[in-house]
């Protein structure tokens, strides 16, 4: 990690340069498993969040004090205990949702991101530079979740509702019987995910060009 | 010696640390969480025993291995049974609630309270509203013999037409039915409601 980013850029380069899930395809099992609508890809990016913030300043904060020998002993310990309180919050003020992302919460504990910020920026950056990165990949992992969460339930279940049950989006009630169910099912998360990131890589090959010319 | 608590300590410390933080989470949320289940269990009920009334919580028995919510309306008479029964399913174990009437007799209501089973699919198993016609087939069906899936409209009292012929889901939601059926019913107190 380079050090003369500046703060911003390590925040945006989460979101863009470094899409965690878009760039880096890592996190693909809750990319792939939760993204057929909206609100679970929300929750679902929000906890996830929560968990690199929390796992990015402890480790930040020990920095000094970790054995190399032992880090991943400690970065497992911090992100598993932080994933074990998101999902204890989900159950008691988000019971629905948590019902449907089921064992996918606890999953965190596994989803490499996280313990690649740790390692890569955490362990060797300050506080400051690690809470903006941690906000800036998960921004970037909600947005990413957010964009497949929207193309699968608007073609698979043919309306695109906000947490909190408003309809954003609703195709004409001709569409519903004929709603792509398959876009649900996880081929549908595979075909999203391909074409998101065939958009993306066309978009990032493109960019060069113009600076040049 | 030494060496080891050099390089261990901070793991032990951090361990006994997070390990009161998630107590402490745990007795913060736990209220909240049983009262979640709870509610849900209650809205169930509501929905397959018509009648109930929901400021009277229904008193819980066990009747062959499965809890049974005796449930009463506003006056305090027993208008029908709750059964919370588990089987197994496509993906994960399916959770009901299966309504009976006072005597027994008649199924008034299926709700799947968990499942996993496939969106789109196998998940219609699961009313909303009025919408999914599956489980509602089972809304006043005889208690005295099995239901039977079918794959066409039902044309037999006992029978039950399928989601699709190839979605087990439907299966899996009959035998659960069924067991209430076969291993519950004869058991039941008998209510002179």
């Amino acid at each position: 990690m380079p050090e003369e980013m500046s703060h911003f850029q390590q925040f945006k380069s989460g979101i863009v340069e470094n899409n965690p899930v878009l760039v880096q395809l890592l996190g693909m099992c809750p990319t792939l498993a939760i993204t057929n609508s909206l609100e679970n890809a929300l929750v679902m990016g929000a906890a996830a969040t929560f968990v690199v913030v929390m796992s990015n300043l402890i480790t930040s904060l020990l920095r000094k004090l970790i054995q190399p020998h032992v880090r991943i002993l400690i970065f497992t310990l911090t992100i598993a205990t932080f994933v074990t309180i998101a999902d204890m919050a989900l159950k008691a003020h988000l019971y629905q949702v948590s019902k449907q992302l089921g064992a996918f919460v606890p999953l965190i504990i596994v989803n490499c991101i996280i313990i690649c910020r740790a390692e890569v920026v955490a362990l060797k950056s300050g506080v400051v530079r690690s809470l903006v990165d941690a906000f800036g990949i998960g921004i970037g992992f909600t947005l990413a979740l957010s964009i497949l969460g929207v193309i699968r339930e608007i073609l698979g279940s043919g309306s695109l509702t906000l947490p909190g049950g408003t309809k954003l989006v609703e195709l004409p009630a001709g569409f519903e019987p004929h709603a792509w169910i398959i876009m649900i099912l996880p081929p549908g998360a595979f075909l999203t995910l391909g074409v998101v990131v065939g958009v993306v890589n066309y978009l990032r090959q493109r960019k060069p060009k113009e600076v040049a010319a | 010696m030494k060496k080891f608590v050099h390089e261990s300590w901070l793991v032990v410390v951090m361990g006994g640390a997070f390990a009161a933080l998630l107590a402490t989470t745990q007795s913060a949320t736990i209220d909240r969480i049983r009262e979640n289940e709870r509610q849900e269990l209650n809205t169930a009920i509501a929905e397959v025993v018509p009648g109930v009334d929901a400021a009277k919580p229904p008193e819980k028995l066990s009747v062959a291995e499965h809890d049974v919510y005796r449930c009463l309306d506003a006056q305090g008479k027993v208008v029908g049974w709750a059964v919370d029964a588990t089987g197994a399913g496509f993906i994960d174990k399916i959770r009901l609630v299966v309504g009976l009437s006072p005597d027994g007799r008649t199924i008034t209501g299926v709700k799947a309270i968990w499942h996993l089973e496939t969106p789109g699919l196998g998940n219609k198993i699961e009313t909303k509203g009025t919408e999914n016609f599956y489980p509602l087939q089972y809304t006043g069906k005889s208690t005295q013999r099995a239901m039977e899936l079918v794959k066409r409209p039902a044309a037999e009292p006992h029978e039950i037409q399928a989601i699709t012929g190839a979605t087990y889901s439907s299966q899996y939601v009959m035998d659960i039915v069924n067991a209430v059926i076969a291993r519950v019913v004869p058991e039941l107190p008998a209510e002179q409601g």
